[in-house]
């Protein structure tokens, strides 16, 4: 083995990508100090300058039978003129005992429970599994009347019972958190360096899911407030002076004194709701997802559609994709500009974050995150994409347009059939029996290679192989016979055979339909064996294209030629040293100012860094380069 | 014993790993079993890369999850180094298996978010009881520096800071720390981009002469495995299909199903045939996989022989074993 270079590979900044922790909204933050003034309430009741609660204003003569609320009284007086703004403070106590109690034995008993049947499965998950849910059918109130109705209802009987009816629901949420954490691959990695069972619980497990537990337990804390009220009104209440109670006596004067029971009532929905919202707010940290999910089109101003010059069927010029994130705007298309003719195929290479499926979903319209710009034209068939109307554009989407992305299974509708699917796209869009387009439907499957389409057309997607799923997105594709056709890494989630399978399909189909089609892979072999054209994207731009043959053979950017160096290669000798690209793609929030390879670029020099290299032609290639093609040509 | 044979099983005092006739079974419902590894026997020599090719499903996964006991067999056995670990448990089979460790297809998830870099590093150790101290500090650094993760202040993040490859280099220093004979790797460059995947080829081949590692590397990327094995096994339906030198393998395959394989690799220049006509149809299911030679389904050249007779692994040229009735 040659030298041993240590991998001098500068670690990088943290990826700007990196999720951030979401912003705290008003509300929760105003929930967080309504809990915290309840608990100060609890706790320091005592202390506190308040009348006390027992004292009967009408002797003493401070405050008036069921007096209002005022400036005597803040919330008023009872029957017997005792003050209710201090018994409010006073009945904090018991509600907030009662609940932390509850929380923390039901909720450490319910997590650890949780994560023993999450992680060890088989038959000890079953049996605690199946005793939580003969504890969920059983209806607590019930139990609690009998409860109360032997024992009578204290804190040393209530916070017990209240604690083992809630352990089945943390366990429940708990054990579901662990299982989807247990499969991840650290617990075999730990298990693999001789971690024993407890210390994978503890040390691997017990972190991850005490967020989720968490942020269960101020929901279940509230729940316990409002059972406690619930309670009280059903004349079970605690001795203690709580809020349930105050409402529960103040219910039957609810047209002399309606301040007695609303103004308890009130503040125990603040609590409870203010236990929900934090709650919620603590959950949002779990998982932190900077872009939401869902669709929006840009609103379109009236701009007239030209017909592209060229003869080809889809042009793009100039377009640029962008979309905000936390970490800034990102431009993931940056002025791109294409054209594929009918008949051919482009592959579309690059490496992950290069803005590929950007730039196919910039011909759609269709993202994943909200608040996506495009500018520029994308004209398919010489109707401009981005200002046609948004009728005009849907009635080309699936119909004039089709396209594979993927996951096969994730395109598919999992509860229909795959033939009340492919008919559906068919009459969206034309006119056509239902008995038509079944027969149709059968002939299309049959096309892309479905063995017995007459049986797997009634057929749902999980019945069928991934290979034969993607067949059946392609044949949804293909249903209105597009005149253009958008592949998403149509072969990434298959196996290398029926990888081989389904490319040799697209391109026989591609030939017969006459299509022009758009492949977006990472895989440069796929490139190779598939496209007649290759556009090579960096940074969200293309840094160079042309035919297959002659950008492959003869690659004129730098990176062009490291990608390619990068990969094996079946005819140099095994153990063969790669040329690796070093470091990393550069961002696309704050772009390099020159040639966005430069970073990363053995030939990069002043003028690289700080001028955009021109577009420049040779032969029939396009490149961006200041110093092409002095690398190995192969 | 319907194993597909061991005539390809060498001797002598440099096999590190000797699996034999390993069954794994997965159980499926209604009282169905997934045949995931059906009688596989292999073994890797000291200092050699055993690389493992198939298509999803043929059980490549399980094989290397059984080898490292994550996972049960249902018979067959694991030999290390003449250490027989079928059949330990506990603290004993955790001491045995210490010197194999393994690197997980999904660099990401392989790597308790919650927890900083040198803690991850660090935890094989802690595990077998190494107090923190500078004993090891000192070794945890010299394994990142080892594998380009040097630097300040590299310790203290968390995995959600760093690309999926250099995660994989934070997974190659937790197993490298615990001083390993033995690294199995489980897909370790397919969730890469080319340009990443080259750099942790490269650093692999550099830890293994450094280090003396004996590798399995586990791919469905015939380019990537034919570049760092010295031997290679190709895996159909839980069962071996070839076994054979690397250069041989891919030059001369002999077996229908490699040839197939090699055959689908999109511009390969091996003057094959096209892939379909060597290879037709879908992978069956490990279910009720197919009687007698389980490629006969997709085979060009399956007979009748095919289906009622299973073929046993035979050396068809110097040390390259077919199981195929026709190779
Ligand atoms: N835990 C499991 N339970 C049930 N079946 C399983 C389990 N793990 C694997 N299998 C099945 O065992 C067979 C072999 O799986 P394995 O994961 O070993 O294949 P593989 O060659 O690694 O595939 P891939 O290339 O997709 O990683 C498959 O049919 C798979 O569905
Ligand atoms: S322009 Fe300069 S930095 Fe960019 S690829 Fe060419 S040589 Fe490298
Ligand atoms: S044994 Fe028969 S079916 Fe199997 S690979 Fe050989 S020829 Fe094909
Ligand atoms: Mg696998």
């Amino acid at each position: 083995m040659a030298t041993v270079e240590t991998n001098a590979a500068p670690i990088p900044e943290a990826k700007s990508f990196a999720p951030e922790r979401p912003k705290m909204g008003v509300v929760f933050w105003t929930s967080v100090s309504w809990i915290l003034l309840v608990i100060a309430a609890a706790v320091l009741a005592d202390l506190l300058p308040l009348r006390d609660p027992d004292a009967l204003g009408i002797r003493t003569g401070e405050i008036q039978r069921f007096e209002s609320p005022g400036v005597n009284a803040w919330f008023g007086g009872d029957g017997q003129g005792r003050d209710l703004f201090a018994q409010i403070v006073h009945g904090a106590r018991p509600a907030m005992v009662l609940s932390a109690a509850v929380t923390l034995i039901g909720g450490s008993l319910g997590v650890l429970i949780g994560v023993v049947a999450g992680y060890v499965r088989g038959r000890t998950d079953a049996v605690i599994m199946g005793i939580a849910e003969i504890m969920f059918a059983f209806p607590a109130i019930v139990l609690l009347f009998a409860v109360g109705a032997i024992w009578g209802i204290t804190m040393a009987i209530l916070i017990p019972v209240m604690a083992v009816l809630a352990v089945p629901s943390y366990a429940r949420i708990v054990r579901g958190v662990t299982i989807a954490v247990a499969e991840r691959d650290f617990v075999d990695a730990a298990r693999a360096m001789g971690a024993s069972q407890s210390r994978v619980v503890i040390k691997e497990l017990l972190p991850l899911v005490a967020l989720p537990a968490i942020a269960f337990g101020f929901l279940g804390f509230g729940l316990v407030i409002a059972t406690e009220g619930a309670l009280a009104f059903l004349g079970l209440g605690l001795e203690q002076r709580t809020w349930g109670s105050l409402i529960a006596g103040g219910q039957g004067l609810i047209r002399e004194a309606p301040h007695l029971a609303l103004i308890p009532a009130t503040a125990m929905f603040l609590t409870i709701m203010a236990f929900n919202y934090v709650g919620d707010g603590v959950r949002e940290l779990i998982d932190p997802r900077p872009i939401v999910v869902g669709r929006k089109r840009r609103a379109d101003g009236p701009r007239p559609t030209t017909a592209s010059a060229s003869d080809a069927l889809l042009s793009i010029r100039d377009l640029r994709t962008s979309f905000p994130t936390p970490g800034g705007v990102v431009t993931a298309v940056d002025g791109v500009s294409l054209d594929v003719r009918t008949g051919r195929t482009l592959g579309v290479v690059g490496e992950s974050g290069s803005g590929k499926t950007m730039l196919l979903r910039s011909i759609t319209g269709a993202f994943p995150v909200v608040g996506v710009q495009r500018e520029g034209r994308v004209v398919v068939d010489g109707t401009d994409l981005l200002s046609a109307s948004p009728a005009s554009r849907s009635a080309m989407l699936g119909n004039e347009i089709g396209v594979i992305s993927q996951n096969p299974l994730s395109a598919l509708n999992p509860v229909r059939t795959v033939g009340s699917q492919l008919v559906e796209v068919m009459r969206v869009h034309r006119a056509i029996s239902k008995a038509a387009a079944r027969a149709r439907a059968i002939e299309l499957l049959e096309q892309v290679g479905i063995p017995r389409p007459g049986r797997r057309v009634d057929m749902y997607p999980h019945q069928l192989s991934g290979g034969m799923q993607q067949r059946v997105t392609i044949a949804i594709a293909l249903a209105n016979e597009p005149r253009l056709l958008l592949a998403d890494e149509p072969t990434t989630a298959l196996d290398v055979t029926i990888q081989d399978q389904i490319l040799r399909l697209l391109a026989s189909l591609g030939d017969e339909y006459n299509m022009a089609v758009v492949l977006v892979t990472h895989d440069l072999s796929v490139v190779r064996g598939w496209a007649d054209d290759v556009a090579v994207m960096y940074g969200g731009q293309i840094v160079e294209s042309g035919p297959t043959s002659a950008v492959f053979g003869d690659p004129q950017h730098r990176y062009t030629q490291a990608l390619l160096e990068s990969t094996p290669r079946l005819d140099l000798p095994i153990h063969s040293r790669l040329a690796a690209i070093e470091g990393q793609p550069p961002s696309l929030v704050a772009p390099p100012a020159g040639c966005r390879f430069a970073d990363r670029c053995a030939g990069a020099d002043e003028r690289c860094r700080s001028e955009v290299p021109v577009l420049e032609r040779l032969g029939s290639v396009e490149f961006r380069c200041w110093h092409p093609g002095q690398g190995e040509a192969r | 014993m319907a194993g597909t044979g061991s005539a390809h099983l060498r001797t002598g005092d440099d096999i590190v790993l000797r699996v034999r006739d390993l069954v794994v079974e997965f159980p499926a419902g209604k009282g169905q079993v997934v045949h995931a590894v059906s009688g596989v026997s292999v073994d890797v020599a000291q200092g050699e890369t055993l690389g493992v090719v198939g298509e999803s499903g043929c059980g490549k996964t399980t094989l290397g999850r059984a080898v490292m006991r994550l996972q049960d067999a249902r018979s067959g056995s694991v030999e290390f180094r003449d250490h027989e670990l079928t059949g330990l448990e506990g603290s004993e089979l955790a001491r045995k298996r210490r010197d194999m460790q393994m690197i997980f297809q999904d660099p990401v998830s392989s790597l308790n978010p919650r927890r900083r870099v040198r803690d991850l590093v660090r935890e094989g150790l802690e595990i077998w009881g190494s107090q923190p101290g500078p004993f090891t500090d000192a070794r945890v650094e010299e394994i990142m520096e080892a594998v380009g993760l040097g630097g300040e202040g590299v310790g203290e993040r968390r995995p959600h800071e760093f690309s999926g490859g250099q995660c994989q280099r934070i997974c190659i220093a937790r197993a490298l720390v615990m001083d390993p004979e033995v690294l199995i790797l489980d897909e370790p460059v397919s969730a890469l981009d080319v340009s990443v995947q080259a750099q942790i080829l490269n650093l692999l081949e550099d830890l293994k002469a450094d280090f003396g590692l004996t590798m399995v590397f586990v791919s469905h990327d015939l380019a990537v495995v034919r570049n760092v094995s010295d031997r290679v096994m190709v895996m159909y339906l839980g069962k071996v299909c070839e076994v054979a030198d690397t250069q041989p393998l891919f030059d001369t395959p002999a077996h229908p199903y490699t040839r197939a394989l090699l055959a689908s690799i999109p511009g390969h220049e091996l003057g094959l045939s096209d892939a379909s006509t060597l290879i037709s149809g879908e992978l069956p299911s490990p279910i009720e996989p197919p009687s007698g030679c389980r490629f006969r389904t997709r085979c060009p050249l399956a007979t009748n022989r095919c289906a009622v007779e299973e073929p046993e692994l035979r050396e068809v040229a110097v040390g390259q074993f077919v199981a195929c009735h026709y190779a």
